[in-house]
């Protein structure tokens, strides 16, 4: 096998993957929008350098709805039983690399003061191969956090586009090379579009926040927010879940399923208190997390500058505006008083 | 139009008469203006998509105090409904009507509403507008197909549904301060983005918008999956027109279908 | 009742009926000793006008393979006008069932008086018989499988375990 590789070549060896039992995800047309999806049939998967889909790959990690386990009512005696976990091989094909980046970011909290199995698992039993990049829209800002078209922080091996409809192959872990033996490990130079201007400084937005938990700005910037959970859901690194009870007389399964901290109630106390109770507090809470509260912890930003948010935000807000807005405040605040180096 | 829309703006906010201007801004983002200087940000294009009237009813947008809204003729049907429904205060609200050429959106190849009816101030003149499109829409090939491919349909299109809400919040018509879909005790729909939940969720979602959805269009165009809900909003509005001769928003002085009844309703399923 | 009718499918009728008409007509039947298929569930309301749609899809998803809903004719309601809202209601919730594929011949609507236990008998009788003819809602059921335990043992289970500090 060539480490240059056609489009019928990729979908040869993808169609290999189906037939031997693997589960193979990639960008899949539907309708209007391109999204990651678990293949049926090779030929769904679309190899485009240029778009990036409307969903990100966590799905195949941490899945919008997951049993944690069943329980079955006896009597009044109640059985608890585990899930049987799934153990097919997983191959996430022509992801983005601001998908991948989001991995080891999103591997910290689920290793942290508890090992999330059900995420490791499918961690350990998928390799995932990234598609570089060879354009960028108005909503991209990897290259913001650290990111970029050709990063290969989460990749196992990476596929550059080199015209003519072919794919070269790059191997980076041992995983990736498994899949193409022949693939050389040699970093690549690029050779594809310019990545986008960085747009702010995440060190700059951090120390903003850490002094400005009430600051006028909230309001002005976020007050359009409708809170809805579409820039949660679709973005790569965003990771709260709910866990409820589900079933009926005779039992039933505790699920884990995702949440969003801009629903209503996300942050709704028993006592019927919210501490959240208006959208721009929870506004400011999403862009804390990500940029002050994670990276403190984690020494991560909790953002691979994908653009998910923005683009699939129904009025168009998603992160990057605000970020800018922080960023130039704290610049003019810096001007007025240097920071001390 | 734009510089007519900014400087009603700036008159209207720097004279008090309204303490936020809900209107476009680049890229027909929504935007709350409550600075006469912050005027300039507002525009007007043939990218105003959104479906401004879900401000009115949100609590932080009320709190900011009396508002200007501008609407075009798709839009202010929600006004109507929400006038309607006692959710809004006409009087109290000022509506700048646009008129509008279509903002490239799949509703404005049937649009029947080109002009608000009943804006305090209209900006922009009527065009000549292209008569509707005729011929058969997306809900006329879904009812040709049978029962069970229709089922077949909705089930795929479901499997894609994350349970985000994003159709419920961007709804002008979604304000129940608690949804019944937040209810948990008992459950009534599940929150599991899982087939059976979805379709509890689709069926509640459209049912509760029965008679009351102006077809803006906006859940489809919210959903990040790209599920054509505005279809069941749609079968709902054609099989009201048909019962009861009844278009949400069209008429401020028609009697809201569920409101009311009658001895006359026709039915013909009913043993 | 046909004798080629399998007799390992008995359908699972509910009935959301209202307490003045439908369910009194239900206890005349049973006063009388008229006789109907002990399939029906009957779920006892106020009135119809109470009777929320999602009632309705509960119960298919709880598993019932045809749903009945009956109350007072038009202009009996005991609350006056209840069974109209209703009426309204159904008329416009059909047509969404229809547009998303449900079988709607799975549903049914009766007016059914507190004097009309014969009528009851009937309808229950037609019901059934119809529901055991389309056999089971497997569609919807399929919706709604609820897992109660697999066949593992805990151990052999995903184990979510602390860090190396714990051990």
């Amino acid at each position: 096998m060539s480490a240059v590789l056609s489009v019928a070549g990729l979908a040869e060896l993808v169609a290999g993957w189906i037939g031997q039992g693997k589960l193979v995800a990639a960008p899949v047309q539907v309708g209007d929008r391109l999204l990651y999806q678990t293949l049926a049939t090779a030929g769904q998967a679309v190899f485009d350098a240029r778009r990036r889909p409307a969903n990100s790959i966590k799905e195949f990690f941490f899945p919008r709805h997951e049993p944690i386990f069943h329980y079955r009512l006896e009597g009044k005696e109640i059985a608890l039983s585990d899930v049987v976990p799934e153990e097919r091989e997983q191959i996430i094909f022509a992801a983005k690399p601001c998908d991948a980046a989001a991995l080891p970011i999103l591997d910290h909290v689920f290793n942290w003061d508890f090992e999330d199995g059900f995420y490791t698992a499918r961690r350990a039993r998928t390799t995932v191969v990234t598609l570089a990049c060879a354009a960028h829209d108005e909503a991209c800002f990897c290259t913001s956090v650290g990111a970029g078209p050709e990063d290969e922080a989460g990749s196992d091996a990476m596929l550059f586009d080199v015209g003519d409809g072919k794919f070269e192959v790059r191997a980076i872990t041992e995983k990736g090379q498994a899949l193409f033996p022949t693939a050389s490990t040699e970093p690549r130079r690029s050779g594809s579009g310019p990545a986008a201007e960085k747009k702010f400084d995440p060190d700059r937005v951090a120390r903003y926040l850490e002094a400005n938990f009430e600051s006028p700005l909230w309001n002005p910037l976020t007050l359009t927010c409708l809170g809805c959970g579409a820039c949660a859901y679709t973005c790569p690194t965003c990771h709260c879940f709910d866990i409820v009870d589900e079933g009926n007389a005779a039992g039933g399964a505790r699920v884990k399923n995702w949440d969003s901290c801009q629903f209503p109630f996300f942050t709704l106390h028993a006592s019927g208190h919210n501490p959240r109770a208006a959208q721009p507090q929870r506004q400011r809470q999403r862009l804390f997390h990500k940029f002050s509260i994670y990276p403190r912890k984690f020494n991560a930003v909790l953002c691979t500058g994908c653009g998910n948010c923005e683009r699939n935000c129904p009025v168009g807000l998603g992160v990057l505006k605000v970020l800018e807005a922080i960023d130039g405040e704290q610049r003019r605040l810096d001007d007025k008083e240097p920071v001390q180096a | 139009m734009s510089q007519q829309l900014r400087q009603t703006a700036r008159r209207l906010l720097s004279e008090g008469k309204v303490q936020v201007v809900i209107g476009y801004a680049a890229e027909g983002r929504p935007a709350l203006i409550t600075k006469s200087e912050d005027a300039d940000k507002l525009e007007w294009n043939d990218r105003c998509q959104a479906n401004l009237a879900v401000y009115l009813t949100r609590k932080e947008v009320k709190a900011l105090g009396k508002a200007a809204i501008v609407v075009k003729g798709c839009d202010e049907r929600a006004l109507v409904v929400l006038e309607k429904e006692s959710q809004i205060e006409r009087a109290a609200l000022y509506v700048i009507g646009m008129a509008c050429d279509g903002v490239g959106a799949p509703k404005c190849e049937r649009c029947q509403v080109h002009l608000p009816r009943f804006a305090d101030e209209m900006i922009g003149e009527a065009g000549e507008s292209a008569a509707p499109a005729e011929g058969p829409n997306g809900l006329d090939r879904l009812m040709a197909k049978s029962s069970a491919e229709r089922w077949a349909f909705w089930t795929g299109e479901f499997a894609r549904c994350v349970k985000c809400y994003a159709c419920r919040q961007v709804c002008p018509l979604c304000y129940c301060e608690r949804c019944i879909a937040d209810k948990n005790r008992p459950v009534v729909i599940d929150t599991s983005a899982t087939p059976k939940g979805n379709f509890a969720w689709h069926i509640t979602r459209a049912f509760h918008l029965a008679a009351r959805c102006v077809g803006c269009g906006e859940c489809t165009r919210a959903c990040p999956a790209g599920i054509p809900l505005g279809l069941l909003n749609q079968s709902l509005a054609q099989a009201t027109e048909a019962h009861f001769g009844y278009r949400p928003g069209m008429d401020p002085t028609a009697e809201p279908v569920f409101g009311a009844w009658s001895p006359a309703d026709k039915e013909d399923f009913i043993g | 009742m046909s004798e080629l009718v399998p007799m390992s499918f008995e359908p699972k009728i509910i009935a959301f009926v209202c307490n003045w008409c439908t369910y009194l007509g239900a206890d005349l039947a049973g006063t009388n000793r008229l006789e109907y298929p002990p399939n029906v569930r009957i779920i006892r309301l106020p009135c119809t006008g109470r009777i929320d749609f999602n009632l309705l899809v509960k119960a298919f998803e709880i598993g019932a393979d045809a749903v009945l809903v009956s109350g007072c004719h038009p202009g009996d309601c005991h609350y006056t006008a209840g069974n109209y809202h209703a009426r309204r209601r159904w008329m416009l919730f059909r047509s969404l069932l229809e547009t998303l594929g449900i079988e709607t011949e799975r549903i049914h609507f009766t007016w059914i008086s507190a004097a009309e236990g014969k009528k009851f008998q009937q309808v229950i009788g037609e019901i059934t018989e119809k529901a055991r003819a389309m056999g089971p809602y497997a569609a919807y059921q399929g919706l709604c499988q609820v897992q109660v335990g697999q066949a593992s043992t805990p151990a052999a289970g995903l184990q979510t375990r602390k860090p190396e500090a714990a051990q």
